[in-house]
């Protein structure tokens, strides 16, 4: 072989992986992929990938991913191979029959953002019209819920003020729980790249990532945190711009409830705020708050970049009002260079959000509540619908825990390793009759699953999702689904099997509906995005070709007005005592993806063949642990066993784990405690204790159970 | 976007390295987000200006009003041709014919196929770094053209890649002279992008163990 | 209470869980004077829980509301006292 091979056919899509949502061009020989390369004229990523989207495709096509619909009358029993007819078939009576017998309330639906557009808003439409509850939720409920509750509440829209590029006017660079660099890396490329320019870094976040020190890239200020201190840390950036007299009082004044604002001076102006009483406590130096807060109140163009070390915390949607605020004082919103935004975890974790995978709002993030905005939805779809909001996430597995919860459809999503407070959701998922899970391998969830539909890749589908800067990007289909239908057309195939007749031609028709009963995607149409590339929501008559910067002159609420939310700190009922003495944190690193199902499948996982237990120095001797060590990790809620790596990147009192293998059970430590206002879990935050272990285990290299031994062939 | 004030000739004849009459025209595009730096290494984009001694290349040379440039004349096209049989020298000669790159269609463009010098000192002898999962770099391959360090550091920030070694000694090194795998390399693929000659290439487009072309 | 065809009884989540999470909601409105408080409170709940949700904090209180903060008391009981289903809202609480 000479030469390498040359690609016959190329097909522009968008990227599977986190929210930055890259373009790539998928180049196929034969009807084989090959490649994914860059593509250069994505707005996103303007030709540049990382190590994921790059290369890590080969799950797609992996020997686990499953090929027929399984079925199976328990959890004991093993799975049947069913055709398509009898999957829905069964699927429909038995979900039916669930609702007969526990009424309409008693099941519901979830659906991830690993989905398209097209297939969220047609779960919201499976559990509305179809089930006729609201009892529809999604995965962004437990990263991100926080962000549409605390950017909605200030600044009238939960989404990020500004686009990606953006970033390359910005003079300070706040970044608050996020390391764009292991978790949304191309962006991160573009953030060191304004570093290296000039731009001055702020980060708070407990550990020294690489975000806060690489070759040729340094934050100014470096805010090690205590986990769950945040807002208080916020509330003192903000009493130190109100009592220095650093905020913007034109803007404040022409843009925002100045009212308000008084309120919100003197909350955050209160002696208890001080740099000097909130640095102890949050284990900081009282002049690195300062100094934090003079440099992002001084700009010129401050932006900031944040993610789920804001929001997974029981005051998640406070520390993302804390954001808000800040912003709005300062000026620091309605120009590039500027503003708030958060980095989504998912690829289309801002799509889950604006298509109403939620209990209380439709797409649009329309309440259900307001009876004009469901008529419109009843007119369209020819179907009375429930005006109450339905159950959240967490409180379905509540639910079923007291008997009120009997049917779950999940569509892409792995509670039993995602969510907190593992054991809780098994004995939920337990106590469930028809646990339908659609995806694309056996997981940790399919062992409690009765009904197996299996779903195809983003390389084998027709759709959009929606990324973290609001844009609206294609998802074209490369190579034909392997189990034969586009996820769209297997929940179209399980609505016409419940009795709720429905067609469409093609996903583009489903993007038209969208476009129909949402405002900000009113402009959508394949062919507008087609034609552009891509396009940023709002797009509307006002913007055809859609926004790439929010608030520009008014902020979406009723007054046209910002507002300033009062952000009291409450710490977390989760701390420490002798017990359990150290505080346990989670992220992401750079080569693996969430719970690890795609990524496990390649050989990203030569990078991190293992999850560790990160560990200070000081903390190990303390415990006898040397590098390498097994230890056990218990919490009040449950304890996983993995081996420590000693770092400084921590403080000590201080450890982290990242969650990407099923066998480490990060989450069956993690609390049931929850955000105030979404339930959002608090996974940055659980009191722990670690001790050594001599035993070795193997669990950890153990192969996940293929899914041809649980069949039945 | 450093470089917006300026407007560099052949932006778009350097990042393609495709020396097309009609391209290294009057303007090329500013710099996109990700475009390199100009450079002015592999001396392919040479032009001719009125009133200007020697053969500047267009991709460092800033656009002024009034220039006239001439870009496809005997003596730059023989010029081109030189430059590139040099760097035919040190090619593997049986990975020249039905190659694909952008270096091979250049060598298309400009009439080049074979060098007269006949086998020159060569750099077959280095092994091919195989150790990433994804993708390989084959030194016989590499024309040092150094886009691929201007990538790891200009667009993915990492600096993992340098140029070591001067004249025909350098070559490409990763980390501390580390295999791809061990060293700080964050395996974006920018560096595969950028390389014109599929030096550094991915693994996926080859079936099999790989293995160099024999010679023809 | 339980909905309508609903076999199951008892309340549709835990009650510790659903009192743990009103007096949370309770804490983050706590700042605010007492009108907006309230009300807060009450829209909070009116535009996020599940009614059975609703009903049995209702319930609960009722019953004397122990362990309850006064305010998620006070607003809570507006969820009554309401003319019109409030449409849902968010920003600071109006009174």
């Amino acid at each position: 072989m000479p030469n390498p091979a040359k690609p016959d056919r190329s097909v522009v899509t968008t990227c599977a992986y986190c929210g930055v949502g890259c373009g790539f061009k998928a180049e196929t020989r034969e009807g084989r992929l090959l490649r994914m390369i860059p593509w250069k004229d994505s707005k996103a990523n303007h030709g540049h990938s990382c190590v994921k989207g790059r290369f890590a495709f080969d799950y797609c096509l992996h020997p686990d991913r499953v090929r027929t619909p399984l079925i199976r009358r328990s959890i004991d029993e093993p799975w049947q191979p069913v055709s398509w007819d009898d999957a829905f078939r069964h699927t429909a009576s038995e979900l039916r029959r669930i609702q007969a017998a526990h009424g309409p309330k008693s099941i519901g639906a979830i659906s991830s953002s690993r989905c398209t557009n097209e297939e969220i808003f047609l779960v919201q439409k499976l559990a509305r019209a179809v089930f006729g509850n609201n009892n529809i939720d999604n995965c962004a409920r437990i990263c991100h819920s926080p962000t549409q509750f605390g950017l909605s509440a200030t600044l009238g829209w939960g989404a990020a003020s500004q686009h990606f590029d953006s970033i390359l006017r910005a003079d300070v660079i706040m970044v608050v729980g996020a390391n764009p660099t292991e978790g949304h890396p191309v962006f991160g490329s573009l953030l060191k790249r304004r570093v290296r320019e000039g731009a001055r870094l702020i980060v708070i976040d407990p550990r020294r990532t690489e975000t806060v020190e690489s070759p040729h890239c340094r934050a100014t200020v470096h805010l090690p945190l205590r986990p769950g201190t945040n807002v208080a840390v916020l509330n003192s950036i903000a009493h130190v711009i109100v009592r220095e007299g650093l905020y913007s009082e034109a803007f404040v004044r022409e843009r925002c409830e100045w009212e308000e604002f008084e309120g919100w001076t003197g909350l955050v102006g209160a002696d208890r705020y001080a740099p000097e009483r909130i640095g102890p406590e949050a284990g900081l130096e009282p002049a690195a708050i300062r100094e934090a807060a003079r440099l992002y109140a001084g700009g010129p163009n401050s932006a900031i970049y944040y993610g789920l070390g804001v929001t997974e915390h029981s005051q998640g949607s406070t520390g993302v009002m804390c954001l808000g605020n800040l912003a709005l004082a300062c000026g620091m919103l309605g120009r590039e260079g500027v503003g708030v935004n958060p980095l989504r975890g998912q690829g289309n974790v801002q799509g889950g959000s604006c298509l109403g995978s939620w209990p209380h709002v439709f797409s649009g993030y329309r309440f259900v509540t307001d009876p004009d905005v469901r008529g419109s939805f009843e007119r369209e779809w020819s179907v009375e619908l429930d005006g109450e909001p339905g159950l959240r996430l967490p409180n379905m597995f509540d639910a079923a825990l007291t008997g009120h919860f009997r049917g779950m459809y999940i569509m892409g999503e792995d509670p039993v390793q995602s969510d907190p407070n593992q054991q809780h959701v098994i004995a939920a998922l337990r106590r469930m009759e028809c646990v339908v899970l659609h995806d694309l391998f056996l997981n940790e969830t399919s062992k409690y699953a009765h009904v197996f539909l299996p779903g195809s890749s983003s390389l084998e589908k027709e759709g959009t999702f929606t990324s973290a800067e609001r844009r609206v990007n294609r998802v074209r289909k490369v190579v034909e689904p392997v189990a034969g239908l586009q996820d769209w057309e297997i929940v179209v195939r399980l609505m016409n099997a419940l009795g709720y007749p429905v067609h469409y031609d093609d996903a583009s028709q489903i993007l038209d509906e969208i476009a129909r009963l949402s405002p900000a995607y009113r402009g959508m149409s394949f062919a507008l995005l087609d034609r552009l590339g891509s396009a940023q929501w709002p797009c509307d008559e006002q913007a055809p070709e859609g926004t790439e910067v929010l608030h520009t002159e008014r902020f979406p609420r009723a007054n046209g007005r910002g507002t300033f939310m009062l952000t009291e700190y409450v710490a977390t009922r989760e701390r420490t005592n002798d017990r359990y003495p150290l505080l346990l944190t989670t992220g992401r690193i750079l080569s693996q993806y969430n719970v690890g199902t795609q990524t496990r499948r390649t050989a990203n996982s030569r990078w991190h063949p293992e999850d560790r237990l990160d560990i200070h120095p000081e903390d190990a001797r303390a415990r006898g642990i040397a590098d390498g060590d097994w230890v056990a990790l218990t919490s009040r809620f449950g304890s996983t066993r993995l081996r420590a790596r000693l770092t400084q990147r921590l403080n000590p009192g201080v450890v982290y784990t990242t969650f990407h293998h099923a066998e480490s059970k990060a989450n069956a430590l993690t609390s049931d405690l929850s955000d105030w206002a979404t339930n959002c879990p608090e996974y940055k935050v659980t009191a722990v204790d670690v001790v050594r272990v001599t035993e070795h285990r193997d669990a950890q290299h153990a192969t996940p159970a293929r899914a041809a031994d649980e069949v039945h062939a | 976007m450093t470089n917006k004030a300026k407007t560099w000739m052949g932006v778009v004849v350097a990042a393609a390295l495709s020396v097309q009459p009609s391209q290294a025209g009057p303007l090329a595009d500013a710099p996109s987000q990700t475009a390199l730096e100009p450079f002015g290494s592999c001396r392919v984009c040479l032009v001719e200006i009125e009133g200007r001694r020697g053969y500047p290349a267009s991709c460092t040379t800033p656009v002024e009003p009034g220039m006239t440039v001439r870009t496809d004349t005997d003596k730059l096209r023989s010029l081109r041709r030189r430059v590139l049989e040099l760097y035919l020298s040190d090619f593997p000669a049986g990975d020249v014919p039905d190659g694909w790159s952008e270096f091979h269609e250049t060598l298309a463009q400009c009439g080049v196929s074979t060098h007269p010098c006949g086998d020159g000192a060569n750099h077959l002898a280095s092994p091919v770094d195989l150790s990433n999962p994804y993708f390989l770099f084959d030194p016989a391959k590499c024309i040092v053209c150094s886009r691929c360090v201007r990538a790891c550091e200009e667009i993915q920030g990492t600096f993992a890649l340098t140029v070591e070694g001067r004249g025909f000694e350098s070559r490409i090194v990763a980390g501390q002279n580390q295999p791809f795998f061990e060293s700080d390399c964050v395996s974006c693929g920018a560096c595969v992008q950028a390389c014109p000659s599929q030096a550094l290439v991915e693994k996926s487009l080859f079936e099999g163990e790989y293995r160099r072309a024999e010679s023809s | 209470m339980t909905a309508a065809g609903d076999t199951s009884g008892g309340t549709v989540l835990d009650l510790d869980r659903l009192l743990g999470m009103a007096n949370q909601i309770g804490d983050f409105f706590a700042p605010y004077p007492a009108a907006r408080r309230a009300e807060g409170i009450r829209n909070h709940l009116r535009t996020y829980w599940d009614p059975r949700m609703r009903e049995a904090l209702l319930t609960y209180i009722d019953n004397g509301g122990a362990g309850l903060q006064a305010s998620v008391i006070e607003g809570a009981r507006l969820l009554r006292d309401a003319a019109a289903p409030a449409k849902g809202y968010y920003g600071p609480p109006q009174a």
